[in-house]
C-alpha cells in the first residue's frame, strides 16, 4: 500500500479513505475518483485509434491528464489493452477508432440481438461451476469479430491469452499509479447477468421474454451467478485489488419495473453480491439510469460492503436519505455539465455533493458515469479543486 | 361496444400471441379497419396513462408498442389515404457522432400509435439531412435523441442551420436521451428536453396545442 498523501493536509492515504467510506464513516476528506477514459486521448491530443490500440500510447496520454488537471484519489481504471477480454466481460460488440469508426473518435457499442430464447435453455443445463464462462465463451463468436471462425479450443487459448496481455499490462499500469499515491478502482469488472441478457437479446425481444419467459430469465441469471462470482474474486485475487465492479445497465427502473427487478433481477444479483462480499472484496454497483424506486430491494444486501455508482438520472441527494446510511455512494456530476457548463457551475455542483451526499461520510464525488471525451479541462480541474476547498471534514 | 371487449382484454394484458386471430375474428364480423384502429389508439393511450402514473414501465410500452405495429400493419392497407386524422408530423433521428437508437424509437413508436407521421431518419445524421427533411416534409417537430455528449455539437448545428433557413420560428425543436439535461433548452435554444418517451409525447402533442391556437 503506498503511503505517499494526495495533499500535504490529509491525514490518510487515499487507500484508507476508500477504505474508510466503503465502512461509512468519516474520513479526513471525500474522495475523488475520475474515469477519464474516454477523455485522454482528447486531452493528449492523441489519435483515438493509437490510444485504443497501442499501450504505450494509452499510458501516456493518461499519465498526461493526471499531470495536467490531477491529483485525485481513485484511478478508475477502464484500460482494456486487450479487445476481446474486454468484449468477454462486457458482452457487447465494442466499435474501435480506426477498426470500425473513423480514427479520431470514442470506441461506441453497437447493439444488436446476438442471443435467442432457446439459450436460457442452454444455460439452465450447463453445470453451475463453469456456466458464467462457457456462456460467454459461447456467445463471443456471435458478436466479437476477434473470435470468428475459431473453435472451441482456439477460442480458448485466444481468450486465456487475452487475460494474460491484459493482467501484465494491469499490473504495470497500476505501479505507476500507487506510486503518486492513488488506489487502484477495479479489481476486475463485468456485465451482470440479467443486464448481460437485455443486451444481447436488445430491448424489445428482452421486453418480450420478461412477459413471455419470466421464469427462465431469473433461472438462468440464477444459474450464472456462482461461477460469476468465483471468476470475479479470483481475477480480483489476481490482480489484489479487493473491488470488482458489477455494471447493471439495464435493470434500472429506465429499463425494468421495480417488481420485475426485485422478483428476476436481484435474486441473482444478491447471490454474486453476497459470494463476493463473503470473499473479502467490495462489489462496486455500477448502476446506470434512474434506480430510485429499486433502492429498498437494494438495502437487502449487506451494510457497509458495496460502492453504488449513479450516473444522475438516479437523484443521488435523495438516495443519500434513502439507502446513503447502508451503502458508499458514488458520483455523479452529470456529463452536460461538464461538456457544456462552466468552472462555477461545476463547482457549485461538486459543492452541494461534498456537503449532501458527502454529510458524514460515505461518498465518493466522481463524474455521473464516464467523463465525456469533450469535457472541458477547466471543468475538470474545478471538479479536482472542490475535494481540496470543500471536501475536508 | 361488446365486439371490442375481448379486443381491447387481449391487448391490454399484452397477449401478443393472440392479436393477430382476434383482428381476423373482427374483421369477418363486419367492424371495419378504421374502427378497430381507433380502438387499438384508446388501448396504447390506456397503457400511456398507467405509464405516466407510475404503474407500467418501459416493457409494458415495448410489448404495447409490438401489439400496435401487429394491428397497424394489418389494417393500415384497407384504410384509404388521407381519411386517417393526422395529429402532426415529426422528423426523427439520433444526431452525427452517436449511433444509439433505442429511446427515439420507442418515442417514434409512441407517435405514431397516437396518429403523427414520424419521419424516423435513424442514427448517425448529419445536422444538414434533419434539415432538409424538415423543409421537404413541412414537419413542425424536430426531435433528437442523445446518449453521448458527441452529439451535443452537431444538435447546436441544427438549431445554427434552422435559424439560417429560416425555419427555426416554424419548428419546435425537442431533444431527449439519458445525456440530455433540462439545462440544455437554454444551452442550445431548444423548445423542450425529456428522458421519458410518454411526457415527449406530451410534450409533442402540447406543441401541436399550441400551434392550433396560434393560428
Amino acid at each position: 500500500m503506498s503511503q505517499k498523501k494526495i495533499y500535504e493536509k490529509d491525514r490518510l492515504t487515499a487507500e484508507e479513505r476508500l477504505e474508510a467510506v466503503i465502512r461509512l464513516e468519516q474520513p479526513d476528506r471525500v474522495p475523488l475518483s475520475m474515469m477519464i477514459y474516454n477523455y485522454s486521448p482528447f486531452h493528449a491530443k492523441v489519435k483515438a485509434s493509437d490510444y485504443v490500440h497501442k499501450p504505450s500510447v494509452y499510458l501516456k496520454a493518461i499519465r498526461q491528464v493526471y499531470e495536467d488537471i490531477g491529483p485525485w484519489d481513485i484511478y478508475y481504471n477502464i484500460n482494456p489493452v486487450s479487445k476481446l477480454t474486454y468484449s468477454f466481460v462486457m458482452m457487447m460488440r465494442l466499435l474501435y477508432p480506426g477498426d470500425d469508426l473513423p480514427e479520431n473518435v470514442m470506441t461506441q457499442i453497437e447493439e444488436f440481438e446476438y442471443m435467442q430464447p432457446e439459450d436460457y435453455d442452454q444455460i439452465l443445463q450447463m453445470k453451475s461451476n463453469l456456466a458464467n464462462n462457457v456462456f460467454r465463451a459461447r456467445m463471443l463468436p456471435r458478436f466479437c469479430k476477434e473470435t470468428e471462425g475459431l473453435g472451441p479450443i482456439r477460442l480458448r487459448s485466444k481468450l486465456a491469452l487475452g487475460f494474460l496481455k491484459q493482467g501484465l499490462f494491469w499490473i504495470r499500469d497500476q505501479r505507476w499509479w500507487r506510486e503518486q499515491g492513488l488506489v487502484i478502482q477495479i479489481g476486475y469488472q463485468a456485465e451482470m447477468p440479467i443486464d448481460m441478457f437485455s443486451m444481447a437479446r436488445t430491448v424489445i425481444p428482452f421486453s418480450m421474454d420478461l412477459f413471455q419467459r419470466p421464469e427462465k430469465i431469473r433461472e438462468a441469471a440464477m444459474k450464472l451467478s456462482p461461477s460469476f462470482a468465483d471468476w470475479s474474486i479470483r481475477i480480483a485475487r489476481y490482480t489484489r485489488i479487493p473491488r470488482v465492479q458489477c455494471y447493471c445497465h439495464r435493470t434500472s427502473n429506465n429499463f425494468i419495473s421495480p417488481r420485475q427487478f426485485e422478483e428476476l433481477a436481484f435474486p441473482s444479483m444478491e447471490e454474486i453480491v453476497c459470494r463476493i462480499i463473503d470473499a473479502g472484496i467490495t462489489p462496486i454497483l455500477h448502476c446506470d439510469g434512474d434506480w430510485m424506486k429499486n433502492l429498498k430491494v437494494l438495502r437487502r444486501l449487506p451494510a457497509k460492503k458495496i460502492i453504488l455508482q449513479l450516473d444522475g438520472l438516479t437523484d443521488i441527494f435523495r438516495a443519500k436519505d434513502e439507502i446513503g446510511d447502508h451503502m458508499c455512494l458514488f458520483g455523479d456530476v452529470p456529463a452536460e455539465k461538464l461538456v457544456m457548463g462552466s468552472p462555477q457551475e461545476v463547482d457549485e455542483y461538486c459543492h452541494r455533493l461534498i456537503t449532501e451526499v458527502g454529510r458524514g461520510g460515505g461518498f465518493i464525488l466522481a463524474a455521473g458515469c464516464e467523463i465525456p471525451y469533450n469535457a472541458k479541462s477547466e471543468n475538470l480541474r474545478a471538479m479536482v479543486q472542490s475535494v481540496y476547498k470543500y471536501g475536508y471534514y | 361496444m361488446d365486439r371490442l371487449v375481448k379486443f381491447r382484454e387481449i391487448f391490454l394484458a399484452f397477449r401478443i400471441d393472440s392479436i393477430d386471430t382476434e383482428i381476423e375474428d373482427l374483421l369477418q364480423t363486419g367492424l371495419s379497419s378504421p374502427e378497430l384502429l381507433q380502438a387499438c389508439q384508446k388501448c396504447m393511450e390506456e397503457i400511456g396513462k398507467k405509464f405516466e402514473e407510475g404503474a407500467y414501465f418501459l416493457p409494458e410500452l415495448v410489448m404495447a408498442g409490438e401489439m400496435f405495429k401487429k394491428v397497424s400493419a394489418r389494417l393500415r392497407p384497407h384504410i384509404s389515404p388521407g381519411s386517417e386524422e393526422v395529429a402532426g408530423k415529426i422528423v426523427l433521428g439520433t444526431p452525427k457522432g452517436d449511433l444509439h437508437s433505442l429511446g427515439k424509437d420507442i418515442f417514434g413508436m409512441l407517435a405514431e400509435a397516437s396518429g403523427f407521421v414520424v419521419h424516423n431518419l435513424g442514427v448517425d445524421v448529419a445536422p444538414e439531412t434533419f434539415v432538409e427533411k424538415l423543409k421537404e416534409t413541412g414537419a413542425p417537430i424536430l426531435g433528437m435523441s442523445a446518449l453521448i455528449t458527441t452529439a451535443f455539437d452537431p444538435m447546436q448545428e441544427v438549431v445554427r442551420l434552422l435559424e439560417e433557413e429560416g425555419i427555426r420560428e416554424r419548428t419546435y425543436v425537442i431533444i431527449g436521451g439519458g445525456v440530455t439535461t433540462k439545462d440544455m433548452v437554454g444551452r442550445l435554444k431548444v423548445d423542450a428536453q425529456t428522458w421519458d418517451a410518454y411526457e415527449g409525447l406530451r410534450i409533442v402533442q402540447s406543441f401541436m396545442d399550441e400551434k392550433e391556437e396560434t393560428k
